[in-house]
C-alpha cells in the first residue's frame, strides 16, 4: 500500500514556477528520499502534502485521504519537521512537549524523555537560548514522540553535527523497522543515499526520477576524475566511460560498466592521478538528464 | 476545542493583556479621580471654546447645546483618547496573532503541521482575544470605578450604569479585534496588518471630530466606531444602548466571518 500519492500534481506561485505534474508515491515502510536542489520544488510539495497550499491542479493524498480537503485528518499519523524550524520563543523542551501532547490528547513526556536522551537535548531550556542544533533537535522530538505512520522531515539533518546526523538516520531506520515509513526530503545525495531505500529526486519543479536507491545508483555509476601524466596522449576512452569535461590534462567522467574492466583499462593508461567517487547531485542530474535526452 | 490550542493562545496572549489592563486600570483611575475635581476649573475656559466642546459633546455622545456638567466629565474617561489608544492596542496586538503574526515569525509550519484544523486554530484565538477584550473591558472598570470612589464619588454614579458603558466598550472592542482580524487573516506580515489596521481606526477616530466642523465628513460620520460609543447617555439613564451595541456586533460578525473564511482557504507557510 502507497503511505503518500502525488498525483500530476502541480502548484504554481502566480507566475512562479513551484512544483510541475509532480506523480509519485511512497510504499508503506519505506525510507523515502526526496531529493533535489534548493529551489527544486521540494518544500512545496511537502506543503501541499500536509495542507498548507493548496494545489493548482492534481491531487497529493496520505493514507488515501487528499491532504487540501481532509488536511487535519492527514496530520493525525504525520509527524512534521519544517525545513526552515522556527519555534514559539516561549518554548522550552518540557512546554513543548506539553503543548504537542495537549493538542494531540497524548501524554508525550515519557517519549520525550527518551528522545532527549538520545539527541543529548536539555529540555528545560528556553528556546530563545538554544542553538540552531539544539532548535532542529526539539523539533525532531516534537516529531517523533507521538509515534506517527508517517514522518514527514524536510531537511531535517541540517544545524545537526555528524555525530547527531548518524543518530538520527540510526532512530529513522528504527522508525521504519517499527512500521512507519519516512519521507526525508535532501538536497544531499550522500545523506540520502545512507539512509534511503527508495529516491524521487526533483528538478525545476519537475520529477527527474523515482526509483529505487539501487537501480539509480546502478544508473548514476561512479564519477571518475583522471590526471593524466604530462605530455602523454590519453587512450581512447573505454564505452561506457562518459567524459564530460576534459581540460588541462584532466578527465572528468562517469562511468556505468563493470569496475573490472575499469580498472584493466587504467592500468594501461599513462595515468598521473585518479579518483574515483559516487556521483555529486549535480552530475546524477546532469547524467539524467542526458539519458532522458538521449532517449528522446 | 482543542485545550492545547487554548492554552497556546492565552500562553501568547496574557502579556499583553496584563500589560494593558495594568495601564488602563491606572489611566482610568486617575480620570475618574481626577476629573470630577477639576471640573470647576475646566468648565469655564471650556465654555469660552465652543470648537472643543463640541468635539467632547460628539465623543461621550451628548448633544453639543447641553451645558457643561457633571455627567460629561465622568463620560470622559470612557472615551479620552488613552484610554481608547489602549484598549484599541490590545484588540489590534491580540487580534493580528494569526495568521499574519506566525507566518510572518515563521511558525505557521509548526502549529499548522500538527493535526488541527484551521477552524479550531481561528475558534480558539477569537474565544482568547474575547477573553482578553473582557479582562481589559473589566480592568477599566474596575479602575473607573475604583478612582471615583477614592474621589469621593461626588457625581453619585451607579455602578449598574458603569456596567452598562462597559458592556458598550466591550462591543466596540470586539468590532476592532474582528476588524484586526480581517487584515490578520489577508496579511502575511504582521507588521503591515497592524500598520493597516491602526490606519483604519485613526481614520475612524479623526471622522468623529471632523464631522463635527466639516460637512462632507458628516455624511459618512456612520462609519465612525466611536459614532456606536455613547458613554454620557449610559451614565445618566443606565439604559442599555442596544442599536449601537447591536451595530457594533453586527460589523464585528461580518468581519469575523470573512477573516475565517479568508483564513480557511487561503494559502498558509513561512514565505
Amino acid at each position: 500500500m502507497d503511505v503518500v500519492e502525488l498525483d500530476s500534481l502541480t502548484r504554481r506561485y502566480g507566475r512562479r514556477r513551484g512544483v510541475t505534474d509532480l506523480s509519485f508515491s511512497v510504499p508503506e515502510g519505506s525510507l523515502f528520499g526526496f531529493l533535489g536542489p534548493n529551489g527544486a520544488g521540494k518544500t512545496t510539495a511537502i506543503r501541499v502534502m500536509l495542507g498548507f497550499l493548496r494545489p493548482t491542479s492534481g491531487v497529493a493524498r496520505i493514507n488515501g485521504l487528499d491532504c487540501w480537503r481532509s488536511s487535519s485528518r492527514v496530520k493525525a499519523d504525520v509527524g512534521y519537521v519544517p525545513g526552515d524550524l522556527r519555534l514559539y520563543p516561549w518554548f522550552t523542551g518540557e512546554r513543548a512537549l506539553r503543548f504537542v501532547g495537549a493538542v494531540r490528547r497524548m501524554d508525550l513526556s515519557r517519549a520525550g524523555r527518551d528522545l532527549a536522551e538520545r539527541f543529548e537535548l536539555d529540555m528545560r531550556v528556553p528556546v530563545r537560548r538554544m542553538s540552531r542544533g539544539m532548535r532542529q533537535k526539539l523539533g525532531l522530538i516534537m516529531a517523533l514522540a507521538p509515534h506517527p505512520r508517517l514522518l514527514v522531515l524536510d531537511e531535517p539533518s541540517s544545524g545537526l553535527d555528524p555525530l547527531m546526523q548518524e543518530r538520527l538516520r540510526e532512530h529513522l531506520r528504527n522508525v521504519v523497522r517499527s512500521g512507519s515509513t519516512v519521507f526525508f526530503s535532501s538536497h544531499t545525495l550522500g545523506e540520502v543515499e545512507q539512509l534511503c531505500d527508495h529516491i524521487a529526486i526533483v528538478r525545476d519543479g519537475q520529477l527527474v526520477a523515482c526509483a529505487p536507491l539501487e537501480e539509480i545508483r546502478r544508473k548514476a555509476g561512479r564519477e571518475v576524475t583522471i590526471r593524466w601524466k604530462p605530455g602523454a596522449t590519453p587512450p581512447t576512452p573505454l564505452p561506457s566511460l562518459h567524459v564530460f569535461e576534459r581540460h588541462d590534462g584532466e578527465w572528468v567522467a562517469s562511468y556505468d560498466g563493470a569496475i573490472d574492466d575499469l580498472l584493466t583499462w587504467l592500468r594501461a593508461a599513462p595515468i598521473d592521478d585518479l579518483t574515483i567517487a559516487p556521483p555529486t547531485l549535480e552530475a546524477l542530474f546532469q547524467r539524467y538528464y542526458t539519458s532522458e535526452e538521449k532517449r528522446a | 476545542m482543542s485545550i492545547g490550542l487554548l492554552s497556546k493562545s492565552w500562553r501568547e496572549a496574557w502579556p499583553t493583556t496584563l500589560g494593558i489592563g495594568a495601564a488602563i486600570f491606572f489611566v482610568e483611575g486617575v480620570l475618574s479621580f481626577a476629573l470630577p475635581k477639576l471640573q470647576e476649573q475646566v468648565a469655564a475656559p471650556l465654555k469660552s471654546m465652543p470648537f472643543l466642546q463640541n468635539i467632547i459633546a460628539a465623543m461621550i455622545g451628548s448633544d453639543p447645546n447641553q451645558p457643561i456638567g457633571p455627567a460629561m466629565f465622568a463620560a470622559i474617561p470612557w472615551v479620552h483618547p488613552v484610554v481608547l489608544a489602549l484598549l484599541w492596542a490590545q484588540a489590534t496586538v491580540l487580534c493580528t496573532r494569526v495568521p499574519a503574526g506566525e507566518v510572518d515569525r515563521g511558525t505557521i509550519d509548526v502549529l499548522l503541521g500538527l493535526p488541527v484544523s484551521r477552524g479550531k486554530v481561528f475558534l480558539a484565538e477569537t474565544l482568547i482575544a474575547l477573553l482578553a477584550g473582557a479582562l481589559i473591558v473589566a480592568t477599566a472598570l474596575a479602575g473607573n470605578a475604583l478612582g471615583a470612589g477614592v474621589g469621593g464619588n461626588v457625581l453619585r454614579i451607579p455602578v449598574a450604569h458603569l456596567v452598562v458603558v462597559a458592556m458598550n466598550l466591550f462591543a466596540l472592542n470586539i468590532a476592532v479585534g474582528s476588524f484586526a482580524l480581517l487584515i490578520s487573516a489577508l496579511s502575511d506580515r504582521r507588521g503591515r496588518a497592524l500598520g493597516a489596521t491602526i490606519f483604519v481606526i485613526l481614520v475612524s477616530f479623526l471622522l468623529n471630530y471632523l464631522a463635527q466642523f466639516w460637512d462632507p465628513a458628516k455624511s459618512v460620520e456612520w462609519m465612525s466606531a466611536l459614532q456606536y460609543h455613547r458613554p454620557l447617555p449610559a451614565l445618566q439613564t443606565g439604559t442599555i444602548q442596544w442599536r449601537d451595541i447591536a451595530t457594533l456586533l453586527g460589523a464585528a460578525i461580518v468581519f469575523w466571518s470573512v477573516a475565517g473564511v479568508i483564513f480557511a482557504r487561503r494559502d498558509l507557510a513561512t514565505t
